[in-house]
This record gives C-alpha cells, structure tokens and sequence, in this order.
C-alpha cells in the first residue's frame, strides 16, 4: 500500500491530486501513476482525502444551460466532442491542445487488479489485463514473427470514450499501441521500432482515452486493466 | 403493554421536539442533516436514472446541482463564460459516468464537485489561464473564504477542515489555493512572493503533515 512509499512519493502524490504541478513534472507524475501501483494508490487516496472540501464552495446560480446540455446530449458523439472542443481551440495554441489531452486526469476507476499471467497456449508472448472481479478483462497474444498484437476483450465497462493499449516498458513511459475495440477481438500491428519493447516483464496497459488524436502521446487516466508480457 | 410503549415513544417524540426547539441553532443543525440525507438519497436517485440512459435524471440533477456545480467552475475558471462552457462539459461527462458512481463509496455531490473542479482545472490548463494578479492574490490572501459551515457538521468532513486548520499559516494558504481556486505551483510562488523551492519545502511538508493528521482515526 501506499504507507511503503517514500516521504517524496508521498508528497508527489499529493502535489499531483491537488493540480499543483505543471508540464513536465506534471506529465512525469502522471506516467509514474500508470507504471507504479503504489503510486497510483496513493494519488487516489490523496484525492479521497480531500474530497469533502469540495462542498466548501460556494453556491452561484448559473443561467439555465439545460437546452444546451440536452442538444449536446442528442448529438452524435463526434459532433458532442467537437463542439465541446471547439470555442477551446479558438483560443489555444498547440501546446494547449497537448496539454489538454494530457489534462483530464482523473483517478475515479478501482485500481487495476493485480497482475496474472494466463496459462499458455501457444508460442508467443501473451498477457491478462484485468482480472475476473475486475471491470474490465483484457487477453493479450502477441506473435513477434509477424509483429502482430491480438487483444481480446473479454469485459470493457461501457463509455463513450475509446479503450488505448500502451506498452511500458522498464523506463515506465507508456508508448501508445492505437486504440482497440471495446468488444471482440482487435490485431494491432505494432511498428517495426515498437517491436522490441514488447517483451518478458514489459506491462501492458489499457486506458479511456477520446477517439480524437488517438495514438496519443501520454495516456490522460489511470489503466483500467494492465498486465504484465510473459513469454512461453 | 402495547398502549405504554406508545405512549413511551410519544414522550420521547415530544422531549425531542422540545429539545430541538430549546437548542436552537443545534436543533437546525439537526433538522439540516435530515433535509441534507433526503436531498442525497433523492441525488442519488436520479444519478442511477441518468445512468440508465434517462435524460429526465440528469435534469433533475442539474437542477438539485447547478448552482453549486457552477460555484465551482467560476472560481476556478474566473471568468462567467468559460465557466458556463465548463458547466455544460460538466453534465456531458456526469451523463457519461454516472454509471460508475458508487454510493457506498461516497457523496454524490462530492462527486460531482471533483468531476466539475478537475473539469475547470483542465479549462484552465487547456488555455493557458493564468490568473489575474489580483485575483491569485486574493486567494492567497484568505484562507478561509468559503462556505465552511457546509461541510463542519458532517463528522468525516469536520477531520479535514480540523488538519487543514492545525498547518502553519503558509502551507494551509498554499494549499487553499491550490484546491479552492486551483492555483500551480508556479502561480502560487508568484502570488505569495516566494521562491519555488521555498514553497514546495513548505507545502511538502504540509501534505505529510495533513496526512500524519488524518491517519490518527
């Protein structure tokens, strides 16, 4: 839990459930929480912690936006993300846009379950992302001959958002894989340059992340599933 | 039998009401825990519809919200029209997730508050908002401008604003800021006129600090 980690970690936990970091400490932070467990841990408890402030804040009436929210709320998800996006845009510069997809970080899932690997079944290297209490089951096989990804979801909890499969490596930053299929089974083709990373011990990760800009290049949440590549 | 225990529980009901109305502003308390269970019972309640796909829930969320929702995105946002776009994301995401609200876990109106607060924080970081001086320095001013009494009669919730309170003025500053009006580190050193690291030692060892303070149960 998280009383093994460091004083520091601590800290940065909490630095990083109060919004106080930015740029690159705050994308680092954000990384660790998808490679370290206990980390992530620990940022979710620091947001629990100081959950009850927010009834603190002081009430102020709001114009009646409900039209508005029912119009968007009818809309087709693309046109939904566009519009919420677009007055955004109309201002931000590129880096703003970068920044916002790295922004909407927010820890609300139950932690990943820990790490099983499945019993093999054929060559290659395969993982289990998820486990059976777990709201979302992931089977990953891959066959490193043809660079081939094959992700089967067994259990994906409904969103509008999109499932992103990452690869971590030892260096814990997450190289996106692309998007995958909330259901059945999806082939990821993983690059030529990608390929090497796919190995004993690398993690593999499944977040929520929006359709747009999809690979990202830093996941915006917590995984929802992740397991660890054991080559048979 | 049966005629005594009623009447025993009569009595009871009336010491009660005599009590409350004795106790004054103790007896409102009470009467606002009551209202303010029946009005989370009633959020809840209407989450579960929205997570089931009926808008009618979310609507009569909205309306038990709003106010308070868009409390929350103006002092973060800092400005009415940003923070009524804000707003509007704000029931988008609350209409895509309330499925994943969990009533054993916690309030629902501190869950919408976290959806709104992270929903602002990223407005803010989207576009580069850098708050007004003067407005940074308010913030940093005051560390207790808020509706305090809101959360001061809840048990759980009285701990936080205890430990908050129990910090060195500097670090619980630092940290009103961060959380209420959602100021970074670097914003925060410029308001308070100190050095980044300074700040960061100060805050640091406020977090461990609170953490020790609310560990003690």
């Amino acid at each position: 839990m998280s009383d093994a980690l460091s004083p520091e970690l601590e800290a940065l936990a909490g630095e990083l459930a109060l919004g106080l970091l930015e740029g690159d400490e705050r994308a680092d932070a954000m990384r660790r929480c998808l490679s370290d467990r206990a980390f992530a841990a620990a940022v979710a408890q620091w947001r629990e912690r100081f959950e009850p402030l927010h009834e603190a804040f002081e009430e102020s009436p709001a114009i009646d936006l409900w039209p508005a929210i029912q119009r968007r709320l009818t809309a087709p998800e693309d046109n939904r993300l566009r519009s919420a996006l677009s007055r955004w845009r109309a201002g931000a510069v590129v880096s703003g846009l970068v920044a916002a997809s790295l922004a909407a970080f927010i820890v609300l899932r139950p932690m990943p379950a820990p790490v099983r690997v499945v019993a093999p079944t054929e060559q290659g290297a395969i993982a289990q992302l998820g486990d059976e209490g777990a709201a979302a089951l992931l089977a990953a096989q891959y066959d490193p001959a043809g660079g081939v990804l094959r992700i089967r979801a067994v259990r994906m909890p409904a969103s509008a958002l999109a499932p992103e499969l990452w690869i971590i490596p030892d260096d814990g930053v997450p190289r996106s894989l692309g998007l995958v299929a909330g259901g059945g089974v999806s082939e990821v083709v993983v690059a030529p340059e990608t390929r090497k990373l796919l190995r004993d011990g690398a993690t593999l990760a499944v977040t929520l992340e929006p359709r747009d800009g999809a690979p990202h290049r830093a996941p915006s949440s917590a995984p929802i599933a992740a397991g660890k590549i054991s080559t048979i | 039998m049966q005629v005594l225990s009623f009447v025993g529980t009569g009595q009871n009901t009336l010491y009660l009401l005599d009590r409350l109305r004795d106790m004054g502003r103790e007896g409102s308390q009470v009467m606002d825990r009551t209202t303010a269970s029946v009005r989370r019972e009633r959020l809840v309640y209407d989450l579960a519809r929205a997570a089931e796909g009926d808008q009618g829930g979310l609507h009569d969320v909205y309306r038990a919200t709003s106010a308070k929702l868009f409390g929350v995105c103006l002092r973060i946002c800092q400005d009415r029209e940003a923070a009524e776009d804000v707003l509007q994301q704000v029931y988008i995401k609350v209409w895509d997730r309330a499925g994943r609200f969990d009533a054993k876990r916690g309030s629902p109106i501190t869950w919408l508050c976290a959806i709104a607060r992270n929903t602002a924080l990223d407005w803010c970081r989207a576009n580069h908002i850098q708050h007004l001086p003067e407005s940074a320095a308010a913030a940093v001013a005051d560390s207790a401008p808020l509706a305090w009494e809101a959360i001061a009669s809840a048990q759980e919730s009285a701990r936080i604003v205890a430990c908050l309170d129990a910090l060195d003025e500097r670090p619980r500053r630092a940290i009103h800021a961060a959380f209420f009006d959602g100021l970074t580190y670097l914003q925060l050193s410029q308001a308070m006129a100190v050095p980044l690291g300074t700040l960061k030692s100060w805050v640091r060892r406020g977090l461990l600090q609170l953490k020790g303070c609310l560990g003690h149960e």
